[in-house]
């Protein structure tokens, strides 16, 4: 019977885990960092950017300050100088007004006689004259000048006291030249603006690949040691940014090979250590073998333990030293060419099932691998002991081209079985180090320690080949194992 | 048979293999002579007649290697090696210094009982009987084991004769490494090509005027050697 207290509280702890396990997806689903390229980028960008835009008001404010002033002044020269023609002209006839101011220029002029107000354009009237200029002219009878806006922009007003014919003098400038000025002032600032920031951006592109680049070497240089080249280090550099990545590096390199080193020192000495007594008991179990009629009922029987696992302990010491001399990459394979399916039958005539069936189609008799001889038929016979003692069935061994091989360079050696198969995952697993399969533990002591295959995996892997399992591709319950090498010579 | 009161000298310096080593070859009915140094084996070689040496390549004092180039100044018996690896420069070097076999260790002894017939077995060079074949500037004397270059006697080991006189059996055919393997050490598919081709490299030193450019056993590539005048 379940408890129900206790079924409540399993279920509030699933509720929890639940919620646990939604909070670290949804940790995990934030939004992706920006990387430093995209990062050096954007403060690039973004330099050039505010670079160029302060540049071009500071700039556009200078230049226009500066044309302002130098308007104001001749405008002012200007005003004068007409205000003294028209007060010439008005002396001489104080009626004609509209002539006078008519005679001088182009401006806008307006003149405030007599309580009446007389101007030349419609633009430029007394309302657009602004009271504090009018009355420091009218009325405190001083020269003055002023910006004000009008309907298209900016212009500069000068007002004049006319003392000798008692009237006021207006004159406004439209300061067109100056927009114009300031217009093609801008349109250049506009450009070397934009320039300024694409030249940011270039900048940025290939700083941003410069800073990577060291980057991508340790990258590169990590992925080698990966792959299992440990004398790989990072070369030297004059940098002192960079010294410190790199003298780091290259030390963890270098502490992390003289460990894996010694790791593998350690199985290669611990291997070699046992060869000696174990050599002593090979010798000592044929003896006793010899004279197996000599012993009771009970020696025998034991004497037939010692010798089974005598050879058994033989053989993981063998495997073992293997391993080590592939985990220090001290294995040099003697490379030979080979009549691949002459190889194939001698390799299963030694193997633990000499009687093996072997399977040629015709069209590979005359292909030629090139390969180290007795680790390859290591290789058949680790594969025909693992079908022997996982599968009850005797096994297959067929020789034929890869299927599905786009360039026909590469030739399969199938080793099949009737046994129960693989199951989903099993097939990477069996070949890692002391893994047996899922069928472990239900067999008698006959099996390996189950480096068989990995042993397989690395010698095949030496050999520039493949080697992977799968289920039967014919129907049939059962797996197959295939190895898969170049040839040689092509027929 | 010819196994019959075989004597062999075992060197090994580890005390309990020599001693389950020499029980089972006594158990072939040889006798087992033993040494724990180089220095000890060369005493025991003088002092008693041996067919067969038997080295480690790893003794304390002189090393395998010193060891067999010494036997060699001595005899021409078959020594064989026992390397720890076979993929090393171990075993071209211990051939070149004049061993005619290796084994890897552990090796059963029964192993090293067969080795050991197959190098003892005795030369049989000639089908038709002849006493003495002539290559040019070199002579071949089969029953006498000799071997004469420009009327000289050139002394060669065992094995070197018996490989000589194996390729004197068919003047001018060619012989791959696997059949030579078979007939002098009696290795199936799985031998080692690097014995052959060690063996004829000692060889052309004493029988080639000029070992670099070799006129009697010539190298023909890809299939194997051929022995001509």
């Amino acid at each position: 019977m379940i408890d129900p207290l206790l079924d409540e509280s399993k279920a509030r702890y699933r509720l929890t885990r639940a919620r646990r396990i939604i909070r670290t997806v949804a940790k995990r689903v934030r939004p992706k960092r920006i990387g430093l390229r995209n990062r050096i980028l954007i403060i690039f960008g973004v330099g050039s950017m505010i670079l160029a835009g302060v540049l071009a008001t500071t700039t556009y404010s200078f230049t226009r300050s500066s044309l302002m002033q130098q308007r104001e002044k001749a405008e002012i020269n200007l005003a004068f100088a007409n205000a003294r023609r028209v007060q010439n002209d008005l002396l001489a006839d104080r009626t004609a007004i509209e002539i006078a101011l008519n005679q001088v220029g182009d401006s806008h002029r307006l003149l405030y006689m007599d309580g009446k107000w007389t101007g030349t354009s419609q633009m430029f009237t007394e309302s657009a004259i602004p009271p504090i200029l009018k009355d420091q002219v009218v009325s405190q009878r001083k020269a003055a000048i002023m910006t004000t806006s009008v309907r298209n922009g900016q212009a500069l007003i000068v007002g004049i006291r006319l003392e000798r014919i008692n009237a006021t003098y207006f004159e406004l400038d439209n300061l067109r030249e100056v927009r114009e000025a300031l217009r093609s002032v801008q349109i250049a600032l506009f450009f070397s603006a934009f320039i300024t920031i694409m030249v940011g951006f270039g900048l940025g592109l290939f700083a941003s690949r410069r800073a990577v680049r060291p980057l991508a070497n340790a990258a590169q240089a990590a992925r080698a040691i990966a792959d299992g080249s440990l004398d790989t280090r990072l070369e030297p550099t004059d940098d002192p940014d960079l010294q410190v990545l790199t003298a780091a590096f290259n030390d963890m390199v270098s502490a992390m090979q003289q460990r894996v080193e010694r790791d593998a020192r350690f199985t290669s000495d611990v291997s070699h250590e046992l060869r000696s007594p174990l050599m002593t008991l090979a010798a000592s179990v044929q003896v006793m073998e010899s004279r197996r009629d000599e012993l009771s009922e009970r020696s025998q029987a034991a004497l037939d333990l010692l010798v089974g696992d005598v050879s058994r302990f033989q053989g993981l010491v063998e495997d073992l030293l293997e391993i080590s001399r592939f985990d220090a990459g001290a294995v040099r394979l003697v490379k030979e060419p080979l009549v691949a399916h002459e190889f194939v039958r001698q390799a299963i005539s030694v193997s633990s099932m000499p009687k093996t069936e072997v399977r040629v189609t015709a069209d590979v008799e005359s292909v030629v691998i090139r390969g180290d001889k007795r680790r390859l038929a290591r290789v058949l016979a680790n594969l025909i002991d693992n079908a022997r003692i996982h599968s009850g069935g005797r096994p297959t061994v067929h020789v034929q081209f890869a299927e599905e091989d786009e360039p026909i360079g590469n030739i399969w050696i199938i080793v099949e079985d009737n046994g129960e198969g693989l199951i989903d995952g099993e097939a990477e697993k069996i070949f890692e180090r002391f893994s047996r399969g899922a069928a472990a533990g239900k067999r008698s002591g006959q099996e390996g320690a189950g480096l068989g295959l990995a042993l397989a995996l690395e010698h095949i892997t030496l050999h520039g080949g493949r080697i992977w399992a799968e289920n039967r591709q014919d129907g049939i319950v059962g797996a197959r194992f295939i190895v898969e090498i170049g040839i040689e010579a092509p027929a | 048979m010819m196994s019959v009161g075989i004597s062999v000298l075992t060197v090994e310096d580890d005390e309990r293999i020599r001693a389950s080593v020499k029980l089972a070859l006594e158990d072939e009915g040889w006798t087992v002579h033993e040494a724990s140094s180089g220095e000890e084996a060369i005493e025991v070689f003088q002092r008693t007649t041996t067919d067969v040496v038997l080295i480690d390549i790893m003794l304390p004092g002189i090393d395998g290697f010193e060891l067999c180039r010494n036997i060699r100044k001595l005899s021409d018996v078959p020594v064989v090696m026992v390397t720890a690896r076979a993929d090393t420069h171990d075993v071209v070097a211990g051939l070149e210094a004049g061993a005619d076999d290796y084994l890897t260790k552990p090796f059963a002894p029964k192993e090293l009982a067969a080795r050991i017939r197959a190098l003892l077995r005795r030369a049989k060079p000639s089908a038709t009987g002849h006493a003495k074949l002539q290559f040019g500037n070199l002579e071949i004397i089969p029953d006498e084991g000799k071997v004469l270059l420009d009327h000289n006697e050139v002394v060669l080991t065992k094995t070197e004769f018996r490989l000589l006189c194996e390729l004197a059996h068919d003047p001018g055919g060619v012989f791959s490494r696997e059949l030579l393997l078979d007939k002098v050490w009696g290795y199936g598919y799985f031998g080692d090509g690097r014995l052959v081709d060690v063996h004829i490299r000692r060889l052309r030193m004493k029988i080639e005027v000029d070992p670099a450019n070799p006129t009697h056993v010539v190298t023909v590539r890809g299939l194997g050697y051929r022995l001509q005048s």
